[in-house]
């Protein structure tokens, strides 16, 4: 199951958990200095390393639509470059939705997992199984002193981006993610807004992730990110529990409000669309909202992105479709049998 | 970014100065860049770590500009060292700011590793390899386990045991040998 469709671990903080890691073959160059035949080589290889069992999917990346490319990029199955790219690539999936191979990305392998709420040991293992499997096919560039070779420099010795998404409305509201961003800084990890650099308008989405890849294990790696998530956890329970404490009667007027929204609008964009989300998310973990899940706004998130509505819904065009289908989604998902608790 | 000079292409030298507070930046394609430097307008003379200690315009957005300063373009030029696989310079990499090719490492590791150590912090990596590597690690921790043992061995004037672990190296050594050939 991807990850918006199943529940996770802490789930009222961590959206999901992601691991990267970045491959390449030796003998080919990387990026415009491969020619497409190299390019379709490498693609053909990956495939065939993978081919063994029935659980992997593989799509042409390169001849679907536009909007089946961006619509994947909103699922966060594929980085924005590789949905945006040209040329030649391809996308390997697990069946299980949880496992994800771009072929010629930025480099010639990437195996990115994302797996629900807090599970980075999960989603960590499943890549490094991948990658096992890749590897005892194929010739992996590698150094003993830089590790893994990676197109950009920034990548090397392990190749590894371990993350997760964080919903932080309290560390937001409190004002605080300037010395947040600066104390992480401080220990190698790196906090990004969803969309924008360190935005909050985006849902009060964030990414938290490592940023050093050289001269510590993977296991280092993980282990630090996830002692850090879970003092973040710790943090931004407490401050939103403060934030309601100085008034109560405010805030659930403001998520009340929202989940009203939610129910009865006919038409809302994408940017009402994260504040709804933002609001009823937090009301959720507040214990104001008791109908509806955080698994389940999540998921309404990313049904309503605006390349996965034209994608999933018949006539969806211009923006006034696109806003009636996105508050048509938003209410039919809200009405729906539960779909597993926290 | 476009040259700001030719504006048909695309930068690849960001040059900054700061005179007694006095700020001047250039973005310049390669092109403009030679010329610029033949009127002496960029000053390649600056010692390359006091350029490199000082961050400039919003390096994690302009990998670029990991490699691509002025003075080290000015410094490796003459060198015309390039990549066997993949063709690349030295002044390609700075230009586009990543490798070529994996080999490229190799190539210009001298030229790299300062780089390298500046964004990681370190030079040397510490975690998983291939499976074929996984065999060469595991023989190198061996071979420095008993180079190890020996020598306590003889410290301890147990030479028997020193015998043993000499004769079980030498046999690790020959067969390294042997796959070497």
């Amino acid at each position: 199951m991807k990850w918006y469709e199943s529940c996770g671990k802490d789930r009222d903080v961590i959206v999901s958990s992601r691991v990267r890691l970045a491959r390449n073959i030796v003998d080919y160059p990387f990026g415009d200095r491969l020619d497409d035949a190299s390019k379709k080589e490498i693609i053909a290889k990956v495939k065939d390393a993978l081919a063994d069992g029935k659980e992997y999917v593989f799509r042409d990346f390169a001849s679907l639509s536009e909007t089946e490319r961006i619509a994947a990029e909103e699922e966060h199955a594929v980085s924005p470059e590789f949905a945006r790219g040209s040329g030649p690539r391809a996308l390997i999936e697990s069946a299980d939705g949880t496992a994800f191979i771009m072929i010629l990305e930025e480099d010639h392998i990437r195996i990115q997992t994302i797996t629900p709420g807090f599970s980075l040991d999960e989603a960590f293992d499943k890549a490094r199984e991948i990658d096992g499997k890749l590897d005892s096919k194929l010739n992996i560039a590698y150094d003993e002193k830089l590790g893994y070779l990676t197109h950009c420099p920034t990548n090397l010795g392990t190749g590894m981006r371990a993350s997760v998404m964080m919903f932080l409305p309290g560390i937001a509201h409190s004002g605080d993610l300037r010395s947040l961003q600066n104390q992480l800084g401080k220990i190698g990890l790196t906090i990004r807004g969803m969309a924008g650099e360190g935005s909050s308008a985006d849902g009060c989405l964030f990414q938290i992730s490592n940023q050093v890849t050289l001269g510590v294990s993977e296991e280092e790696t993980v282990a630090k990110l996830v002692q850090i998530t879970e003092r973040l956890i710790e943090q931004e329970r407490t401050l939103r529990r403060k934030m309601y404490e100085a008034d109560r009667e405010a805030l659930t007027d403001r998520i009340m409000r929202s989940y009203g929204v939610m129910l009865y609008a006919t038409l809302v964009d994408t940017q009402e669309l994260f504040r709804l989300y933002s609001d009823v998310r937090l009301g959720v973990s507040l214990g104001v909202i008791d109908c509806v899940t955080a698994e389940r706004l999540d998921r309404i998130l990313v049904k309503c992105m605006p390349a996965v509505l034209i994608r999933d819904n018949d006539g969806v065009r211009d923006a006034r479709s696109r806003d009636r289908a996105r508050a048509e989604t938003i209410r039919r998902l809200l009405s729906g049998a539960p779909e597993g608790k926290k | 970014m476009l040259c700001e000079r030719c504006k048909k292409n695309n930068a690849t030298v960001f040059y900054r100065e700061s005179i007694n507070g006095k700020e001047r930046s250039l973005s310049l394609c390669e092109e403009c860049a030679e010329k610029a430097r033949k009127n002496g307008e960029l000053e390649t003379e600056f010692p390359v770590d006091g350029f490199f200690t000082k961050p400039l315009m919003g390096v994690d957005k302009l990998f670029g500009s990991l490699f691509g300063f002025p003075q080290l373009v000015g410094q490796t030029t003459s060198d015309g060292k390039k990549c066997p696989l993949c063709g690349a310079t030295f002044r390609d990499l700075m230009a586009e700011g990543k490798a070529g090719c994996p080999e490229c490492y190799k190539t210009f590791s001298d030229e790299l590793s300062s780089t390298i150590s500046r964004i990681h912090g370190a030079t040397t990596h510490t975690g998983g390899a291939p499976s074929r590597f996984k065999a060469g690690r595991d023989l190198k921790q061996k071979i420095r386990s008993l180079e190890k043992g020996i020598k306590t061995a003889v410290e301890e004037e147990n030479y028997e045991e020193a015998a043993r672990l000499r004769d079980e190296l030498r046999a690790i050594r020959a067969e390294k040998g042997d796959e070497e050939k």
